[in-house]
Parts: C-alpha cells; structure tokens; sequence
C-alpha cells in the first residue's frame, strides 16, 4: 500500500466519517413532524412572475382560502421548491404546509396516513409502492381534474414535454390507465469513469458491457490501490436490483413476460445478465460488495478508490465533481450506461411522484398545485435558481442557460438516457417479491450461491407472491 | 321539598364513605394512575396486537382485512416468513453479546476498582461510558463507513498494523460484526453497574479475606462475586431484554443481510409489516416473540433469581 493511498484514506476517512457523524446526528435531531408554512419569503422576493401562470386558461383562484398539507421526504426538491411556494399562494389563495420527513418515518407514516383513512396528507410523494396504494384503493386517479377545462389547460402545459418515462411511471409503470399522480424528479442510469486513468492507459469510454469489464480489468491491474469499479450490491427493492434491471432489459429480457405466470427472472437474458453482474463485482468490486450501498458506490468513487461507477444514478455527478467532496473532482467523466455488444440501451430511470389519496380533504386544490409544481415555468426556475439537476421536462435539459451550469457533457448524456430509459414496472406485490429477489441476488454477489440459482429462486418467489 | 331535606341529611354520609373508599384502599389509588397507563401503552396494544394475528390483516388487500383466520398467520410467519431462521439468529445474537458484555463490562469494572487515583478513577469511568451515548443509528453509519473495505479505517488498520488480512465484515461475518458493534455500544451500560456494585462490596470483607492470605482471583471467586450475585443478576436480565428488542442498530448496519444473515426477530416483523404490509403475520411473529421472552425471564427469575440469588 503506497503512502500516497494511505494519506489518501486517512483523507476520507476523516471527510467520510465526519459527513456519517453530521448526518446521523441530523436525522437524530430532526425527529418529528416539521410543519411550516411555505416560506417566510413573499412571492414578491422571487424571480418568477405570477404572470407566467396567469397566461393559462385555469381558474387558479377556485379554492382560495383553503390549506394543502404535503407530506415529503427529506429531498432536494423540497429545498429548491420552497422559496417559489409564495408564487403560488398569491397565485391561487391556497395557503401551503410542509411535512418532511426522513424517509423511512416518512414512508410509515405515508402508510399510516393513507391506509387508515385519516388523509391528513392532500399531497404526498409516492415511489416504487404506487400500485401496492392503487389496487388497495387508497390512490384518487387524476384523470378527472385532468378533464376539468377549469382546472387544465393542454396546451400551456405542454405535456409532451414530461419524458416519455415519467410519464409512464405517473401510470403505475403500465399498470394504470389513469394518473396516479404527477410527476417531480427523474433520475437516471449513468456510467462515471476516471478521465485522468482512461488516458493513462489509452482507453476508450466502453458502449459495450464486454468493453467496460475491459477497461475495469486494465485500472484494477495497473493501479495496486485501485479496484477496477463499483456497484450497488445491498438488498433492499431500490438497491442492487435497481441496477441489475437494467442490464435485465439489455440482455433481451424483461421483468414479467406474464404477469402473474411468468415473472422473466429465470429467462436466458435474466441470468445473464445477472452472472455478468456478478462476477462484475466479484472479479473487478471492492471486497464485500455485497453490502455496498449506494452511498458506499459513491463514498469509492469521490475517494478516488474506483476506476468506475457501472451504473448508477446521474445524479452522483454534482457530488463527484465537488472538489469539496471529492478527491477525484476533476477527473470525473460521465457516459451512458454500457449495454451488450448485441443488446439494447435501455437504462433505469427513476421517478419521485407526488399524489393525493382518496380521503384527502383537498385533493382538487392539491391537484393545481402538482400542476403548478410540474410546470414548465416553476420547472425552468427551479434549475436555473438551485442546485437542483433532477427535471423531468426536457425542455430545461435543453436549456442553454442550465447546460452551462451543470455542464453540457452531463446535460447531453441524462437527456439521451432519459429519452431511452425504460424504467421498471413496479406492480402491486413489487415490494414483497422484489425484496426477496434483492436478497437472492445480494447472496450470490457474497458468492454464497451462483446467479443461476439466485435468479431461479428469485423467479419462484415472485410468481408465488404474485399468485397469492 | 323533601328531596333536598334528604340530599343535605345524606351528605356527610356521602362524604364519609367517600373519605372511608380513598383511606381503606389508599395503596390502590396511589397505583391507579400507573395502572391506567399501563392500560393505555401495554395491555390494549397487547391485546390489539393479538387481535391482529388472529385476522387476515394485509394492508394491501382491504377486501379481506378484519377475517377471522384462526391461526394463519402463524402458520405463514412460521413456514415461509422466515420467522424461524429470524429466532435462530436471534438467539444466537443475544447469546454472544450479553456474555461479551458481561465478561468485558466485567473486567473494566476490575480494572478501574483497582485503580488507586481518584482523578483517573473519574477519567475511566468518563471515558468508558461514552459509546453508551451514541445513538444506536448514528453508530451504525458511523462504523458502516469504519468498515468499508476501500475507505475505512478499521480494514485499512489490519491491514497496515497486523499481518493479518482484514475480513470483509459486513458480507463474510455480518452477525459477528453487528455483535461486536453492540458489544462497544452497551459495555459501558454493564460497566457502571458493575462498577457500583464492585464499589459496595464491605472493606472489611476483602480486608478479612487479604489477612487469610488469599491471592486476587480467589478474592473475585469467593468474595466479590458472590457479594455481588444481585447486581450481575440485574445487570443481566435488563441487558437481556434490551438486546430482544434490537432494532437500529442492525438496521441501519446490514439491513438483516446479507441475504437473510442477520435478519433478526425485530427486523423481521419490520420487514412483514412495513414491507409486506402484512399486519396480520407481523403481529402473529410478535407475540410469539413477546411470550417467549416473558416465559424466558420469569424462568431466569424463578429459577435462578430466587434460588440462586436472593435465596
């Protein structure tokens, strides 16, 4: 071990541990319930114009006086949306009040709220669990309000501009033909690589699965301190599998053939695609990969222990690119996720989408706000006034004005991904038998079972779940 | 008007019985707050939780939620909720941390005993007692990033210093390794104990036991063990109940992976209940849980704290 390497891990172990001990110590603090109102700010302090809004044939002001309760998680959409909320309680007369929380009590709490019927909350973030709360009948469709002249107007929308995946996702992945909410965030699969190596050794940015383990063998190799890449290993339905989908779709295959017969996981690409996986991180992963998280992709990646990120989330690269976070700040470069040299690209993407449920007591005045918040105007301000990369309108990754600020290569590489994402369809029982699925596979990542025998169990518990 | 001749006649009466219920049962009224809490945060969600396994209660199936299924629920946490490896693992979890907390909770309590400073008596009793304030969460994330093979500390300090290779702790011994985490977290819990009761034992029996010329180790085995047999039993059992109910710590650490290696019983009826939405199983795999560690300490009680310890 070089001292170079060693003053290096001292570095991060102190940054590292140092960022664990402040956001511990945050989520000890925080704790409850935070209400408060939208922002202490006027709308007047904001650069976005209430006009902007007003050019829409929608009757705003048709629930002035009442109150929305929206209930989040801790997230950066939270914090970059906050400052314009005054724009839209002048617009509208609706007053706003923010329940965030840390996203494990947030998720029972969610749970709480809607399945007892106590619909405290009009607007609330939804993920993988939308048609777990959909076929209980908790979910109001929105395709009413969306056929409310008063309440939508088409053509200020502009509603083709919402990626074609988000869209999908808002539709319970295709198990919906209503809305289940709209969508917020989007983020997508990406591949990050160490610039400064790849011209070390001459290689060139991998298209191809077979061309990336090459590249990932060349830096393991020649660099003692260095494994040639890393990827999300742990169980849980957003971890391992959610990159693992991906290179399920690249193979050929699919997640359900024939829901619920035949879930897809023992299918020729499935298991391929998961042995490549597998060994990926076996041959060319840090030590234990198995219970890498995807803090812990990152944390290798910004301490510069990791030639490369396979695929994960685009939204890494602010973090990675940080010199303040990042020990490997200027040697990032970001390209699109690999697939087989006779596959199909097709990477994850993953929506935030926020919905109201049917016993809430304002969910028409929760509806305007989506709209308001989904919006091509509050969108473009959002992005272009934070930190914020996470638009699901293609209209702001085309901006100029945002591609200088986040980068043109980044920009480009998330648009082409986002126009070709195909995200997983996440049914009823996806929580349940995806769970299971994610331990199957995180067992055979610890090598404690082959991919083959991971993927065939994992087959027989979904179709069983699902069966129920 | 003869009504109110006989409410005033009646009065003092009423006053009296009144002032006779509160005196006769006066202990009674005195726990009757306590009992009306107990009610409110022990018995009815006791009670509710044992409604729970006997009905099909599956959050995302509302069309059958509230059927009586007799004993399903158990039968389904037990056959293919994995309830029964959950057991296992817990079982051998508290086993392994509750004798390494003892043993070193223990052995710390000697050392400090025997120091002769009064200043550095203070400093190590500080010092030991720290980790007990970290919370359970905070620590996890803390020693997930100390364990991480590329940048934390503790592989790279095996590494570097022994001539050992360091584990992969998290995926080769992930039971291990959350045990050793509790270990370092709740140590100190059993060294104050320990400390204070290793600090009560009478001067004039160790001094007797000094005069008779008995060496160190006899003086622990026939004197200060035995003095303190009441501590180490209470010291124990608390410990052992509190260790039933982990639950952050190896959350946040492993998640009960990998795979199903540390999927304790706690996690489990998490995992049922929140993940699955299964309410009905979840309660079900709770009290049998809840009644196991009940019969298991009034046995310890019985058997060991009567006959053994207060005998």
């Amino acid at each position: 071990m070089t001292s170079k390497r060693s003053g290096r891990k001292r570095r991060n172990f102190i940054k590292a541990t140092g960022v664990g001990l402040l956001g511990g110590l945050a989520g000890c603090t925080r704790g409850g319930d935070e209400a408060s109102d939208g922002n202490g700010d006027g709308a007047d302090d904001v650069d976005l114009s209430v006009s902007e809004f007003q050019d829409a044939d929608i009757d705003w002001q048709q629930f002035e006086g009442s109150t929305i309760n929206i209930g989040a998680v801790q997230h950066p959409w939270v914090d970059a949306i906050k400052p314009a909320i005054p724009v839209f309680e002048e617009l509208t007369g609706i007053s706003v009040q923010w329940n965030v929380l840390p996203e494990q009590e947030f998720r029972t709490k969610r749970l709480t709220d809607v399945s007892t019927g106590a619909g405290e909350w009009d607007v609330f973030f939804l993920d993988q669990v939308v048609n777990q709360f959909r076929e209980a009948g908790w979910l109001q469709p929105l395709d009413p309000y969306f056929d409310d002249d008063s309440m939508y107007d088409e053509e200020w929308y502009t509603m083709d501009d919402l990626f074609e995946a988000t869209r999908w996702q808002a539709h319970g992945g295709g198990y919906s033909d209503t809305w289940t909410g709209i969508p917020i965030t989007v983020e997508v699969q990406t591949q990050f690589y160490r610039t400064d190596l790849y011209e070390e050794y001459d290689l060139e940015v991998a298209e191809t699965l077979e061309e990336f383990v090459s590249n990932a063998q060349t830096i393991q190799e020649n660099e003692s301190d260095m494994v040639g890449t890393a990827g999300r290993g742990q169980k849980g339905y957003g971890m391992n599998i959610y990159i693992l989908n991906t290179f399920i779709r690249e193979y050929g295959s699919q997640l359900w053939d024939d829901y619920p017969d035949d879930s897809g996981l023992d299918s020729e690409g499935a298991i391929s695609a998961a042995e490549w996986y597998v060994s990926l991180l076996q041959d060319y992963g840090p030590d234990g990969a198995s219970s890498q998280t995807w803090s812990d992709v990152l944390s290798t990646m910004q301490s510069g222990s990791a030639g490369h990120i396979v695929s994960d989330a685009n939204l890494f690269w602010p973090s990675l690119t940080d010199p303040e976070a990042s020990d490997a700040a200027d040697n990032i470069g970001i390209a699109k996720t690999p697939a087989p040299a006779d596959g199909e690209f097709a990477p994850n993407a993953y929506s935030w989408q926020i919905s109201t449920s049917k016993n809430a007591d304002n969910s028409e005045a929760a509806f305007l706000f989506m709209l308001w918040a989904s919006s091509e105007p509050t969108n473009t301000w959002l992005h272009l006034n934070s930190s914020a990369a996470f638009s699901v309108r293609q209209s702001v990754w085309e901006n100029d004005e945002f591609r200088s600020r986040v980068g043109d290569n980044f920009a480009q590489v998330t648009l082409e991904s986002l126009q070709a994402a195909a995200p997983d369809p996440f049914d009823a029982k996806y929580p349940e038998w995806g769970q299971t699925y994610s331990e199957e596979l995180q067992t055979a990542i610890a090598g404690d079972q082959s991919a083959e025998e991971a993927l065939t169990n994992a087959a027989t518990a979904a179709e069983d779940t699902a069966d129920e | 008007m003869s009504t109110p001749t006989q409410t005033t006649k009646s009065d003092p009466s009423v006053l009296v019985r009144l002032r006779d219920l509160w005196n006769d049962y006066l202990p009674y009224w005195f726990m009757a707050p306590m009992v009306l809490v107990m009610l409110l945060i022990t018995i009815f969600p006791g009670a509710y939780d044992l409604y729970l396994s006997l009905v099909e209660y599956k959050l995302s199936e509302p069309g059958t939620m509230g059927q009586f299924n007799g004993l399903d629920n158990f039968r389904t946490a037990f056959t293919s909720g994995g309830a029964v490896n959950s057991f296992t693992l817990t079982i051998i979890f508290v086993s392994g941390a509750l004798a390494l907390e003892t043993v070193l909770g223990f052995l710390l309590a000697a050392l400090v005993t025997g120091v002769k400073s009064e200043r550095m008596k203070t400093f190590y009793r500080v010092a030991f007692i720290l980790p007990m304030a970290v919370a359970p969460v905070s620590l996890a994330t803390i020693t997930r990033i100390m364990l991480n093979s590329e940048i934390g500390v503790i592989p790279y300090m095996i590494t570097q210093y022994t001539p050992f290779a360091a584990p992969n702790f998290l995926s080769d011994i992930p039971l291990l390794t959350v045990m050793l985490v509790d270990t370092w977290n709740w140590t100190p819990f059993m060294f104050i104990i320990f400390y204070a009761g290793m600090s009560s034992v009478p001067e004039t029996l160790l001094e007797a036991s000094r005069v008779d010329g008995a060496p160190l180790w006899r003086r622990y085995v026939h004197v200060i063990i035995p003095y303190m047999k009441p501590v180490l039993f209470v010291a124990i059992l608390i410990r052992l109940i509190d260790l039933f109910r982990t639950f952050g710590l190896v959350f946040s650490l492993t998640s009960g992976g990998p795979g199903t290696q540390t999927e304790l019983v706690s996690i489990n009826i998490f995992q049922t209940g929140f993940t699955f939405v299964d309410l009905g199983a979840a309660s079900a795999i709770a009290i049998v849980y809840l009644v196991g560690i009940i019969a298991l300490c009034n046995i310890l009680i019985i058997k060991i704290g009567f006959e053994g310890v207060w005998e």
